[in-house]
Formats: C-alpha cells, structure tokens, sequence
C-alpha cells in the first residue's frame, strides 16, 4: 500500500481544497469512505466479523441472507460476509503489489529511455508498445501459465501488462527535463547532469505517475478479479472476490447471493476508487 | 469419465452388473493355467464401417501398435505391460502372452484404451487419430469431431454384432448424436432445462434436485476403482506412525462430506475400492466417523494439543501438507482434521507441478483417485508407482497372488486381504466413492452406463 | 489532394512487423523460459485425469517429441521460421495445428466482438450525446456518471447477473450455446457494456471541451440550436479520438471475450486460451500472443487511414 502513504506528501498542501470538495461533492465522499472502510477490512479483518471465514457449520449450508448471516452461507456453512471481509487483504494486496511493481519498473524504464536516447529510447518504447499491443487480460493469462499461478504470480502478471503506461509518462517527463538541461549544460556546469535529472524529474514526475498509479488501481483490481475468477489466484480456503465468484458460480440455480455480493464489492469498490483518482487528478497535478 | 461413443469395440465387454468379462469382438478365449497366456477366438463376419474385414491380423497390428507407442499411450500401455508375443495363428484367432502371470489381462481386453482400430485409422498418426480420423467396427460411425466444442456421431446401418453387454443386437436406434463439450456445470443444467440438451452427464451435486420430476430424471453410477483418497506418504517420519495415519482415517467425516458437497448418489467411501469394482469388499466399519479414538491415538503417539489447539510433540508441529489438484472436498476435511488438532496445509497445484513433487517425494499427503473395473488398479498403485511408501511384504504378496490367480474365489481372497491389509493400516485413506450422474429429459430412453461408469449410447432412443 | 509517401508507409509497415515480431520472442522468452511442464501435464489428463500419476520416462520420450529437449536457441529459431511461414506448430493438449484450433474459433470470437461492438458504438455515441443535448442539469448529470458505473462492474460478474434474471428467472435468453442469433444477445451485451462506457467516457469529455470552443460560441451567437450544434460541429471534431479508442477497443474486446466466453461456455478463441492455459499448452499460447498483436497492428494501420478521411484538419496539412 505504498502509493497510499507516498500520496500523502505531495496531496497535503492541497488537502483544505480537497476538503471542501468533499462536503460539496457527495460521492467522493461515500467513495472515500467505502475506500477507508475496505482497506480497513483488509488491515483488521477481525474487527468487522467475528465469524470464521474458513469455518462453517456444514448443517447451515448455502443459506440465503439473514440478520445472523448478512451476506448469506456458502456450500459449506461459511459466513459468506466474513469471506468477503477477509478476502480484501487477498484482492487489495494483489492489487497493490500489481501498481506498485508496475509503478517502480515503469518509472525506471521511462527514465533509462528517456535520460539515455538513442537506440536504448528506441529499443525500450518499441518493446513498451508491443507490450500494449496484446490485450491486457491476453497478456496476463499467458504470463500467469509461465510463472504460475498464486496471488503474487497474479500480481506480477498484471504489473508487466500496465508497465508501459508507467514508462511513457516517466520518458515524457524526463525528456522535459533533459531538454531543459541542455540549455543549462550550454551555460555550463555539465557535469552535474546526473544530479539535476534527479532533483528535477522526481518532483516533477510524482504527480503524473501517482495519478496515472490512482487511475490504474480500478483497473488493475478487475483484471486480477478475472484472474482469481479464471482459477489462476489465491489456493483455496483463502478467498480473493474473483475466486468467491466463481466458486458461487456454480451455484447459481440453488444460491444467487454467492456470487451477487462478492460481484457488487468488487463494483463498487473499483466505483470508489476510479472516482477518488479523478478527483485526485483534477488537483494532484496538470494533466500530461 | 465421459460417454463411451459406441465408434469402437473391444475384445471383450464387461458387465457392468457383475463385473464378470463376457464376449465382445472375441466370442470365447482360453486363459493358460498359469495366466500368462491369453488365446482369443475372434467372430466371423464383422466389418469395421469402411468395409474393411475384422481380423486377427488387425488384432496383432493394434496391440503391436500400442507397444510401440508405448510413451504416449499411458493407459493401455500398462494394460500391456511385460507383453512378450502377439501370435496370430489364423485370421480368427489372437494368442497373447506375458512374462508373468497377468490375469488382469482379460479385464483390460475389454477397456476402451484397447480397443481395435481399422487398418486405415492406424496407418494414420497418433495425433490424426486425437482430432478424431478414427474407423472401427461399433454401431456409430464418427461424423465429425472439433476438439473442446463437438463430436457428431451418426448410425451405422448395417451393424449386425453387439456385445455381450447390449440389449439388443443390430442397427443402434438413435440416428445421430450431437455431443456438445461444455465444460461449466451450471450451463451443462441450464441447457438441459431450457431444452438445448436432451441429457447431460457430470451433473453438479446440488442442481440435481432440478430433474427430480418435472420432465427430467437422473441416473448414476458408482465409478469402480480406487475412491477419493489421500495417498499417504510414508517416507516422512510421521506419518511413519500407524497411529497418526489411523487418527487421520477415523478424524474423517464421510458422511458430513457427502451430505455437505455431494448428494446421495455419491457414497461414502467403505473400502479403498469403490462398492462397484469387482472384487471389492465392505470395511466400513473400519471407516466410522471416531474423533475420540482418533484424539487418543495421536495422545498415545505422544502428541499433545497445543495452545493454538494443533497438535505438538517435541517442539514440532502436527501440520500436514497435502497436495491436489482439484479443491473442495478438502476444505471440509481441513476443518474435520482441526477438530482432533492436525493442521492440514491445501497445496493446490498445477496439475504439472504435482509430478514433480510426486517424484521428489516432496509432499505427506496427496489426493487421488484410480478409475478402473478390476482390483488390479491397487497393484498400479502400490507397486508400479511408490507414491505411498508403503513396502508391507504382507500387501505385496496379497496383490501378487490377485495377478496370479485364475480361480476367481482364489483372486477374490487376495483382493480382500489387500484390502483389508491397506485400511486396517491406513496406508490410504479413503473418503468418498465418485459417481457419473446423467441428467436426462422424459424423452430420453435406455441410456446406460458401461462398467467403467462412461455413458452408452447403443441402447437408447428418443420417445 | 494528398500524395502517398513511401517512406512512411514502409516505416508503418516496419513497425507492425517489429510488433509481431517482438510479441512472438516476448511470449517465447516467457513461456519457453519459464518451468512449465506441458508434457507430464498432458499425460497425466489422458491417463487418468489430475490424480493420476504417471511415468517419467513417458514424459521424456514425448519431451523429444515436441523438440522441448532441444536447446533454448534452437527451439527458438526453429519455432520463428515455422511461424514466418503462418505454421505454430501442434497443440500439446489436443495434437492438433495450432494455427487450425485457433482459425477454427476465430469466427465465434469475431462474430462475438462484432455483435457487441454494434451495440457499444450507438450506446457509447447515444449517451454523451444525450447529456450535450439536454437541458435538465439532472437528466445530463444520471447520464454523466453512466459510464463510469459501466467501467467498474467487473465483465464476468456481469454476465453472471445477466444470466440469472434474463435465462434463469424470466427464461428470456438461453444460457449457453453457439447456435442461433438468440444465443449470442447475452454474451454480446455483456463484452458490449463496458466498451459502450469506455467510449462514452472519451467522446464525453472531449464533446465537453469542444462545446466550450470559441466556433461553438459562434454558432450561439448566431442563433443556432443547442442540438444542431452537438451535431453540426461538437460531435464530428469530438469523434477523433473516439475513433482512436474503438480501435484500442476493439483489441481489448478479444481480451474481454475471453472471460465472457467462460461464462457463458461459447465456444471461441476465449475457450481456448483457457484451456491452454490450465493444460499450458505452449504453443497455443504462442500462436494466440501472436495473434492478438497481429489483430492490433491490423487495426491500427486501418484506423490510422481511416483518419484522414474524418478530420478535415489531416486531410488538409
């Protein structure tokens, strides 16, 4: 959950802005806050339901929704909201892991495009592009067979699928730079290219990157869901959404709310985030 | 085990009722009195569909031709396993000899991994023949066939034999079947309901309440071999102990499992046979649901409950991997095992990383299954591959003698004393026997299961 | 009246073989590289299903076989001249050419894509238009946000929901099958919902910035309606990068056809990826990577002429 916490910095100055746009815009708000309360299911799941999560009572099976259990049971007596209350750490962690790998190795790559030209530019932004020429899902799953399956394969799949946006925005905003520089360099002080790309591109690069990171995040949660979904996720018992879906999916004669209220989690929370990452856009920064 | 589509035959066929091996191809064999010899007389007058002749010839060259695939032909390359001649003294009669006494030799004749391809289908290569470019002599001729989508059987008019096994002789009645390969569960009910499908197999345990009544029925058969068990590694140090592999038996709750994800056409498993195989003997009371014995099994094995309520002895934790490739059923046990303090790991993998890890040894548990009509499967498992570790002399010699022996009361003994050696020891323990359970709509008649449990089509019509 | 340059036709042409190129070496560094194991899996699956065990010598000798035994380089060159010449090689799993398996399923997919593209490209144009054109704030703001509910709901799910009311309940639909028009409506209206909202969001955003332009506020002036104006002038400059993303869409669609497939058991390239991924069928895999990125190339250089033809502006300079 890097991103959250390095967010923080930059977005600080502007938190008064952003507070007053939250009393005046009514579903950022509610996005905010099903976003605190799901990472919050993520980090204390314990604190939201007593109820085991890979424990059931095999005589209360594939009961539907009542005030003792919210979200139903499943096949085998198991609270289904506690499922999905302990299946965020799963999901948001792949999530996480996804953005953030994608995020750091795009940033590096952008960099090394951008800060060296020439043949190395051309060689890494052709191989970004066919990175972006194969349908992301497509991608994922070949990967997936490669490395394995597993949240963390999952994770990493996704990460090498979203890399080359990262690495395209990093390049622009060094090219920037380094453009800049040369005008420097001709006033002197060459020598310390190095250090100025630095100093300069970070700051300038974070706004872009983390934005581009806020709006990735939806995304990335639906592709990792279709992979949880496709089988290719976390081992049973664990339960990711994707993988209560499916499992859920072949109930779907004798027990609708196994897969309608893993599905809905999964909508609305990408619903919140794609809303606080626009609003983060429009102040976190000009658009590139 | 998916439909047997009646496109090929076999030497022999068993009843699925009895178990009991009667004519197919072949009307009558002779078994040697030390069972290493096989002589087979063949029927006059059969035809594959292409019009070809069916002879011994064609007989020797199938046998002949899966030896040398040998690799790639798993199956019924051990069907064949210590073969040392094909001898075909007239084009009416097969003589097959082994090395050693081979009595499961006859059962195996009347396996779909045996059976007899036209001279044509197998001048063509392995691969043609996988994407379906196969001629035999059965009552359907294969119209087409597109992997993962469709198989397009169509009638062969002028059918004449049938085997052993049939209800009737001549032309099959249906005139063309259309197998869709849907691999969902909840569209495999869906579209029998909606009419799309006249019947379906595999049907999901908790959809089958849909075809009571209503214009729909269902029908099941027991899959005969080894059942749903977990394959005890006894090369590890624990599991070493008689008594924890004991604990984890009677831990199990089979009935709770087969109420739980399954429905009452699936059995709870009481031998480490299924009640369908030949040979199989009831040691179910072996098999009992005891979490007391079992907690005083592991006490008296020196393991105690710690404060996380699993086990420990000597500062080691009673946690035990086990490794799969398909779930659910374990989940369930999972939580039985915690109940007396043995903490069962799922190691879900990829079906091709569980090779390895077999090998290696580099696992305690592993669930499997062995589907096979005759007893013999438990020699492939104990013997031909070590997964269980397990070296008894006592169950060595009980599944030799089985392989050895032509009297059937001799074999029938042997195979009970295997039995009974591997669940009194548990050095597997079973948990639930599979069944193939058809969906079918009023209008469908006569369809029928083989002894291996697969679907056939010969004896069916539509009303 | 523009004039054919060579150069850059033979740059563009240069780089969607570079593309091809480069997804075929990516996809065999990361499947041929990678341990995998698709020869003890596939005998497994023929002898017995996952629980069987099997023999290793069986898997050495098909290893030889398929040339996986070959080393890396070899298998690498081998594999590119067979793929120069369209041939990838036979799949693991099924024994059959994989450039067969997948040119068989390719119409189901195709047709699946296209059927959702009819309904996405009217549904992603109807909308923002529909909220330029209103003048109730509450009408436009419910269609606004739209879209961006059509972007969140995972596919899959979708069309599980679909499913369960329009086949299950209200036995509208059937819930599976590759035969008819009927059995293609769910399927297709699940891949096309989210494309619709992908489109809408692009053509949205960009008709919002060019009502704002300084012709617009012309065309005002001079008395001109609210609904002749999106028409007249917005729409046409904001269908640029409209068209741009259909293109983008249209590879994606692939990608979502996959999952949708899955759930609704349609036959098609989905199915097969699928199953090549549980069976890692390695040169299936190969063939389908190579595929998609053959499909995007192949769209880009369309839609890259097509451009001109839509934005006076290009076909001018």
């Amino acid at each position: 959950m890097n991103e959250y916490a390095s967010a923080a910095v930059p977005v600080r100055r502007r938190a008064l802005r952003v507070g007053g746009g939250l009393v005046r815009a009514p579903g950022l708000t509610l996005s905010g806050l099903l976003l605190a309360l799901v990472l919050a299911w993520a980090l204390v799941p314990g604190r939201f339901t007593s109820q085991d999560p890979l424990l059931g009572v095999t005589a209360d099976r594939l009961r539907p929704p009542s005030g003792r259990h919210p979200f139903g049971t499943d096949y085998l007596g198991r609270d289904l909201y506690s499922r999905v209350v302990h299946g965020a750490a799963p999901s948001l962690k792949a999530t996480a892991v996804a953005v953030a790998v994608a995020l750091v190795a795009g940033a590096v790559i952008g960099t090394i495009a951008g800060y060296l030209g020439g043949w190395i530019d051309t060689a890494l932004m052709r191989v970004m592009d066919v990175l972006l020429a194969i349908p992301g899902l497509l991608l994922a799953l070949a990967l997936v067979s490669a490395i394995g399956f597993g949240v963390i394969h999952v994770a990493i799949a996704v990460a090498i699928v979203s890399v080359a946006g990262f690495a395209r925005v990093m390049r622009a905003e060094v090219l920037v730079v380094r453009n800049a520089m040369f005008i420097d360099a001709a006033r002197g002080g060459g020598a310390r290219r190095g250090r100025i790309l630095l100093t300069h591109v970070v700051p300038n690069a974070v706004g872009p990157l983390l934005a581009l990171a806020a709006l990735d995040i939806g995304s990335v949660l639906l592709t990792v869901s279709a992979l949880s979904f496709l089988g290719f996720g976390a081992a049973p018992p664990a339960a990711e959404w994707g993988q209560l879906i499916a499992s859920g999916q072949t109930y779907l004669y004798a027990a609708w709310w196994l897969t309608t209220f893993p599905g809905l989690t999964i909508a609305l929370v990408v619903l919140a985030t794609n809303r606080v990452a626009r609003a983060l856009e429009a102040t976190a920064g000009p658009s590139w | 085990m998916g439909p047997n589509l009646g496109v090929l035959e076999t030497l022999t066929a068993q009843d699925p009722a009895t178990g009991k091996v009667g004519p197919g191809l072949a009307s009558s064999w002779t078994i040697s009195p030390d069972a290493t010899s096989f002589t087979f007389h063949l029927y006059d007058g059969v035809t594959f569909s292409d019009g070809s002749p069916f002879t011994a010839d064609i007989v020797k060259a199938n046998f002949e031709n899966i030896q040398k695939l040998g690799p790639t032909a798993s199956n019924s390359g051990a069907y064949l396993a210590g073969l040392t001649s094909i001898t075909a003294p007239d084009q009416r009669t097969v003589t097959v000899a082994f090395a050693k006494p081979n009595i499961q030799f006859l059962q195996a004749t009347s396996a779909p991994a045996l059976s007899i391809l036209s001279t044509g289908s197998l001048a063509g290569t392995a691969a043609d023949r996988c994407t379906g470019k196969i001629v035999g002599t059965g009552p359907f001729i294969l119209s087409s066939y597109i992997p993962h989508q469709n198989i397009v059987l169509s009638k062969r008019p002028d059918y004449k034999l049938a085997p052993s096994t049939a209800q009737h002789t001549g032309a099959a009645y249906l005139d063309k079947i259309d197998i869709r390969i849907v691999s969902d569960v909840t569209t495999r009910t869906g579209s029998l309901l909606s009419g799309q499908l006249d019947a379906t197999n595999a049907v999901a345990p908790q959809d089958e309440a849909r075809f009571d009544g209503n214009g729909f029925s269902v029908i099941s058969r027991t899959l005969p071999g080894v059942v749903l068990s977990l394959y005890v590694n006894e090369k590890k140090t624990i599991l070493q102990d008689q008594n924890v592999r004991l604990a984890i038996q009677k831990a199990i709750n089979r009935a709770d499992i087969v109420s739980t994800l399954y429905s009452p056409h699936y059995k709870p498993a009481t031998s480490v046979l299924s009640s369908t195989t030949p040979g199989y003997t009831d040691f179910s009371s072996q098999l009992t649901y005891d979490p007391i014995t079992a907690k005083r099994l592991l006490d008296s094995a020196g393991w105690t409950v710690g404060p996380d309520g699993i086990r420990v002895r000597g500062g080691q934790k009673l946690a035990l991997d086990v490794i799969f490739g398909q779930p659910q059923s374990l989940e369930l046990v999972q939580q039985q095992l915690k109940q007396v303090g043995i903490q069962l790991n799922l190691r879900q993998l990829q079906i091709s990383q569980i090779q390895p890890q077999l090998v290696a040894g580099n696992y305690d548990l592993f669930l499997g299954n062995s589907s096979r009509a005759d007893p013999d499967v438990l020699r492939t498992l104990f013997k031909q591959f070590a997964i269980v570790g397990s070296d008894s002399p006592a169950l060595t010699a009980a599944l030799s003698k089985q392989a050895e022996s032509l009297d059937p009361a001799a074999r029938q003994q042997a195979v009970t004393d295997a039995q009974k050696i591997v669940v009194s020891n548990a050095h597997v323990v079973p948990i639930t026997e599979f069944a193939q359970v058809v969906g079918q709509s009023s209008k469908v008649n006569g369809l029928s299961f083989a002894a291996n449990s697969s679907v056939r089509f010969y004896d069916a019509w539509l009303s | 009246m523009t004039v054919l340059d060579a150069g850059p036709l033979a740059r563009r042409l240069a780089q969607a073989l570079f593309v091809l190129w480069g997804a075929f070496t990516g996809a065999f560094i990361a499947l041929y590289l990678l341990p995998s194991d698709p020869v003890t899996l596939m005998l497994a699956q023929r002898a017995d299903g996952p629980s069987a065990v099997i023999d290793p010598r069986q898997a050495a000798a098909i290893r030889v076989e398929y040339g996986f035994d070959q080393p890396v380089w070899r298998q690498y060159l081998t594999l590119l001249g067979r793929a120069v010449h369209g041939d990838f090689g036979t799949s693991v799993q099924t024994r059959e050419s994989v450039s067969h398996l997948v040119t068989g399923a390719l119409p189901q997919t195709v047709g699946l894509a296209g059927a959702a593209l009819l309904i996405a490209v009217p549904l992603g144009v109807a909308l923002p238009v529909l909220s330029a054109c209103s003048r109730h704030r509450a009408v436009s703001r419910l269609v606004d946000s739209l879209p961006a509910v059509g972007v969140s709901i995972p596919s899959f799910w979708l069309g599980i929901l679909l499913l369960q009311l329009l086949s299950f309940h209200w036995v509208v639909f059937p819930a599976t099958g590759n035969t008819g028009i009927r059995s293609i409506v769910l399927p297709a209206l699940t891949l096309s919902l989210p494309t619709a909202a992908v489109i809408a969001q692009v053509l949205g955003r960009s008709l919002r910035s060019s009502l704002g332009s300084a012709y617009v506020e012309l065309a005002k002036a001079k008395g001109a309606s609210r609904s002749w104006i999106v028409f007249r002038h917005a729409l046409r400059n904001a269908s640029l990068p409209a068209v741009t993303v259909a293109g983008l869409v249209g590879g994606n669609l692939l990608g979502g056809a996959v999952v949708i497939e899955t759930v609704f058991a349609r036959n098609g390239l989905g199915q097969i990826t699928v199953n090549a991924v549980t069976n890692e069928d390695l040169p299936v895999l190969l063939g389908l990577v190579v595929l998609a990125a053959a499909i995007f190339v192949v769209t880009s250089l369309v839609i890259e002429s097509v451009y001109p033809l839509l934005d006076p502006r290009i076909r001018r300079s």
